[in-house]
């Protein structure tokens, strides 16, 4: 403790030179206030309105905000922020992603930071620019209704050279502005284009991309990756480990290339972005997406975990343009500098109705076993799942092998946790 | 290899201290490793010790922070037992606040709002709510009802027993099992199983008038007199009986009388002389019944019914109806004519097999009593006793109040419908013109029935349940207060016709509050409402709140009488059909079951807080006195209790 304000009366000379001023946290995620707090970081959380009354107890400065409503009165955020002394904004939802980026346009006066952050909430014309740039995609188009949807999968299937009464191979369609996985739906045939929600179009379709997927988390400051770190997913919305195994590891160069070449790309200056890209035997890498928020499958409580460094203070600290050299340089380690592998399985119940929970003893006397989430439920009804969002408990692992860490993701991923 | 206690206690340890750095606002996320690792502490061997250990620090890290745990001054000792029920999550941090409270009852932690006294106050009463945990017993129900976490609450509290003294335990429970009977319930089945608890926990410590007390309860139920404490078993007792004289006769008989009139129980031996009794010597039975002069001439003018009555329906299994035979006789009832040839008829009812098996349900295997014994003697409570009616664990307040104020006011009319529902299965009501059959219905309040009920309530309940409901969704959209209209066609002629509610019926805001409350007053306060007095027990809706006064529901209740108590004050004496009618409902107000001039069943309440309680009520709109009397200051006191208490969770205008 004393030590602790010893520090902080040193740096109030300094503190009086530049002017003090505050991070806006758009969204309401309790570890990134966790993280600006530690970073003694003087902040404002922008969150939904719901949260005023937990904010106003515990002594948070907040601001409510319905993130869903646009008109003429958005701009009274920023009027609101700024008389507060908010000089930066950082986003931390899929849905804060363009509010953080109108904010920070004006903290900047710089316009183009807007536009920017809206390439990165429409999928489509993420594509387009990524082709424009010279990055590899699958084919892809936009759908405004269930025809353009089945005349892409024919055309893209006739490109494919398959004749009739071939199994077709599957496009994938998913909403230009929705998180991750929601409302993502591979199409084999016509009954799957049936069970697309009309509520989801517009819509982005792709080809199929073959390769094995995996994310990356690059923490961005003045345009140049500081840190990246590879996640590699076990299967898709269930189960990832960090850092990734040996094998796609050692194409990092080649990853880490990629990267700042999107970053050059869109021109991304701060923060964090978490694109996807699928890599081929052969090293070919496809660019499926990418996002400029907290990634989720756990994925920063995993870098965490292995790298020993808060990816939350690590956002705020790439979206922060003050951030000098020196302060990067002493927070991040070096990327192979890492003990063992963190992972985590997200539980979804395999049944329409939990009545219990059953926790093997073999999980939990794996040495590998770190802690899980799960309480036996109340019995009742599983909600519908959106995305991968939804799941209902994790569990985390830490062991130094990353074969044994997939073998593990693999079997527990079958195990019926709820009955 | 499994993790052995100290390897879980570290684990716990760790996530505790993680939880006491975290800030205030991250406590939540700091949380569920705490209670992961509790939870595995609570499984394991010597869990409870180990956890107590560290409870002292519960509060100050936060363990209860933001959720319904976190005031320990809120808690209220009813809920325990449903949250150890409630699988996951609610059962683990009901555990954790027990050790919480046990460490400040001990004096391990303090807590400024409550005081190691109020603490261990809170753990007694815990454990007397859930004695069946602390005495798991082998009962068919307890076994049928067996839960999942039974074990994980009975090793908490076998834990908590062996930190709490015994003997203010005795006292709890002494003190729940007076305030119960003085109610004089129908059903008494709890009451006995806490009269076996405490007999169980009495032991060399155990305070010497305690032990006095709660002898004579375990005599009441046990055997009373020398002759049945001699003899435990009956038919010993009953072989005995025929051998001694007629002045022995007498004193057993009176014996066994004053412990029937003290206590509300009956012994099974008071079954087996009464029986005895009305076949050799009925000349007797004024003594065994202890009648007094108005019960005494009733039995004379009828003692040939009352003869049948008890060879039909008085076994040791029904022991609990010669209660309400002594009651009923005082009552004078059977003079009234259709109560007679109405009793008669029930001792040869064809009852319908569903309502017979729910009938034999009521009593052991084993006893050999007929369904129409049941229900001849069921109905006898009812008549004897028409305040000891009680909804059981069912959410009908009201069919236990119509049941109640027929047995009173109508019993022609009771003795009508109790064979219509236990041989036909059905029930018909008439309804502005039009008849209600209960056999078509469907739902009600409680489609599934609990069946801890007496046997009246048991044939009655399921249609009176469903032509309430009935009744109440054909009014449903008039704009107004259903019961406005349901109550007098329900309950009959006896409901007045007048009709007030806080409520606005459109919008539900509270409207013109002190305009109810001098209406109340005009037509019900003594002092104001020219002296007419209450003929018949009026229905009134209440707002039930806990000990802090928050809003718990509505509920149905019964003004009984109106009335200055012993002390001078104007009281409002009310049935209160939930078998617990002196629950704390916060402010100081505390309904009383005794002692303040109350009749057994009813329970009492100064004239103002009564009302501060009220959300409707029926008047005669011939009958009202002066509402303009009515002092302000008398208004505004009634105003604030009720703002201050369920008014919070409504708008007011």
């Amino acid at each position: 403790m004393e030590l602790d304000q010893l520090e902080l009366n040193a740096t109030v000379e300094e503190a009086e030179k530049t002017k003090p001023y505050y991070t806006a946290l758009i969204g309401w995620s309790v570890q990134a206030i966790e993280a600006a707090a530690r970073r003694n970081l003087p902040f404002i959380v922008v969150g939904p309105a719901d949260f005023q009354t937990y904010a106003e107890r515990h002594d948070i400065p907040f601001v409510g905000w319905d993130f869903n409503k646009l008109n003429e009165g958005s701009d009274q955020l920023y009027k609101q922020l700024k008389e507060m002394g908010a000089e930066l904004a950082v986003p931390l939802y899929e849905e804060c992603v363009e509010w953080a980026g109108a904010l920070n346009a004006r903290f900047r006066e710089d316009p183009k930071v807007f536009n920017r952050s809206l390439l990165l909430r429409d999928k489509g014309m993420m594509k387009r620019k990524a082709q424009i740039s010279g990055i590899k995609v699958g084919v892809f188009e936009e759908a405004r209704d269930k025809d353009d949807v089945e005349r892409f999968l024919k055309r893209v299937n006739e490109a494919l050279l398959k004749l009739e009464g071939d199994h077709l191979d599957p496009i994938h369609v998913k909403p230009l502005d929705k998180a991750g996985s929601v409302g993502h739906l591979a199409i084999y045939n016509k009954d799957d284009i049936d069970r697309i929600q009309d509520t989801d179009f517009p819509l982005l379709m792709e080809s199929h991309l073959d390769g094995q997927e995996f994310s990356c988390e690059a923490f961005v400051h003045k345009g140049k990756v500081r840190f990246l770190n590879i996640t590699e997913y076990v299967r898709l919305g269930h189960s990832n480990f960090v850092p990734a195994s040996p094998s796609l590891e050692e194409k990092r160069p080649l990853i880490q290339q990629a990267v700042q070449k999107l970053v050059d790309a869109f021109e991304i200056e701060y923060g964090v972005i978490h694109p996807e890209y699928f890599i081929t035997q052969d090293g070919t890498l496809h660019f499926g997406e990418v996002a400029a928020r907290v990634p989720g499958g756990h994925i920063f409580e995993l870098i965490e975990r292995a790298y020993g460094f808060s990816a939350y203070e690590a956002q705020i600290l790439c979206s922060d343009p003050n951030t000098t050299e020196e302060e990067l340089l002493e927070f991040f380690p070096d990327p192979y500098d890492y003990q063992n592998y963190a992972g985590c399985l997200m539980v979804h119940p395999n049944v329409d109705y939990v009545e219990d929970l059953k926790i093997p003893e073999e999980l939990e006397d794996h040495p590998y076993f770190e802690k899980h989430d799960m309480f036996t439920p109340p019995q009742g009804k599983v909600a519908e799942r959106v995305g991968f969002g939804n799941h209902y408990g994790t569990i985390f692992f830490y062991g130094p092998n990353s074969e044994e860490m997939t073998d593990l993701l693999k079997a527990y991923e079958q195990y019926n946790f709820y009955v | 290899m499994p993790q052995t206690t100290g390897a879980l206690v570290e684990r716990f340890v760790y996530a505790l201290d993680e939880l006491a750095k975290a800030p205030s606002f991250a406590k939540p996320k700091y949380q569920t490793d705490v209670y992961q690792e509790a939870n595995r502490l609570i499984e394991a061997e010597q869990g409870l010790e180990n956890l107590y250990d560290y409870a002292h620090r519960f509060e100050e890290t936060g363990v209860f922070q933001d959720g319904p745990w976190e005031s320990a001054e809120k808690l209220q000792p009813p809920l325990v037992a449903g949250s150890l029920k409630a699988k996951g999550l609610p059962m683990i941090i009901e555990v954790l606040s027990e050790l919480r409270m046990l460490a400040i009852a001990e004096g391990k932690s303090t807590n400024q709002n409550v005081s190691p006294k109020v603490a261990e106050e809170f753990l007694n009463e815990v454990m007397v709510l859930n004695l069946n945990l602390l005495f798991p017993d082998a009962s068919e129900s307890s076994r049928i009802e067996k839960h999942e976490n039974d074990d994980k609450a009975e090793k908490l509290f076998q834990f908590l027993s062996s930190h709490l003294s015994s003997s203010a335990l005795v006292q709890t429970l002494i003190d729940e099992i007076t305030r119960l009977t003085a109610q004089r319930p129908i059903m008494i089945k709890r009451i006995v199983s806490m009269i076996n608890m405490a007999k169980q926990m009495l032991n060399q410590e155990s305070d010497e008038e305690d032990r006095e007390e709660l002898k004579q309860f375990i005599a009441a139920i046990e055997g009373p007199s020398p002759l049945s404490a001699k003899y435990k078993e009956i038919h010993a007792y009953r072989a005995q009986l025929k051998t001694i004289t007629r002045s022995d006769l007498i004193s057993e008989s009176v014996a066994l009388a004053k412990s029937m009139r003290d206590t509300g129980l009956v012994a099974p031996h008071h079954a087996t002389l009464i029986r005895f009794l009305s076949k050799q010597n009925p000349g007797l039975l004024v003594y065994a019944l202890s009648l007094n002069s108005k019960g005494s001439a009733n039995l004379e003018e009828n003692r040939e019914l009352v003869i049948q009555l008890i060879r039909a329906s008085i076994f040791p299994g029904t022991r609990q109806a010669i209660y309400g035979l002594a009651m009923m006789l005082e009552r004078g009832i059977l003079s009234h004519s259709p109560v007679a040839p109405g009793l008669r008829r029930l001792v040869e009812l064809d009852i319908r097999p569903d309502v017979r098996n729910a009938l034999y349900a009521t009593t052991n295997t084993g006893e050999g009593v007929t369904a129409n014994s049941i229900l001849v003697a069921g109905t006898i409570q009812v008549l004897g006793q028409p305040l000891g009616v009680g909804q059981g664990f069912n959410p009908t307040c009201q069919a236990a109040r119509g049941i109640s104020l027929w047995a009173q006011h109508a019993p022609g009319f009771l003795l009508e419908i109790i064979p219509r529902a236990a041989r036909d299965g059905d029930l018909d009501f008439t309804f502005e013109g039009t008849p209600i059959h209960s056999k078509g219905l469907k739902g009600g309040l409680a489609p599934e029935l609990d069946k801890e009920l007496d046997p009246v309530s048991l044939v009655l309940v399921p249609h009176l349940d469903k032509i309430y409901s009935e009744m109440m969704t054909r009014v449903a959209l008039r704009g107004e207060d259903g019961h406005r209209w349901v109550n007098p066609a329900f309950y009959g002629n006896w409901v007045q016709k007048g009709f007030s509610s806080v409520f606005d019926p459109i919008t539900g805001y509270v409207l013109d509050y002190s305009g109810f409350v001098k209406l109340f007053y005009a037509t019900h306060h003594p002092e104001y409402n020219d002296d007419y007095e209450l003929i018949y027990p009026n229905p009134v809706g209440i707002f039930i709140t806990n000990v802090h006064g928050k809003l718990l529901g509505l509920h149905a209740v019964s003004i009984t009488r109106i009335k200055k108590d012993p002390q001078g004050e104007e009281r409002i004496y009310f049935y209160n059909p939930n078998n617990d009618g002196s629950q704390n409902w916060g402010q100081n107000i505390e309904p009383s079951v005794a002692g303040n001039g109350e009749i057994e069943g009813e329970s009492s309440l100064p004239f103002h807080q009564f009302t501060s309680r009220l959300y409707a009520f029926h008047y005669n709109p011939y009958e009202q006195g002066d509402a303009y009397a009515v002092e302000t200051s008398i208004v505004q006191g009634i105003r604030e209790l009720a703002k201050d208490s369920w008014g919070k969770d409504y708008t007011w205008v």
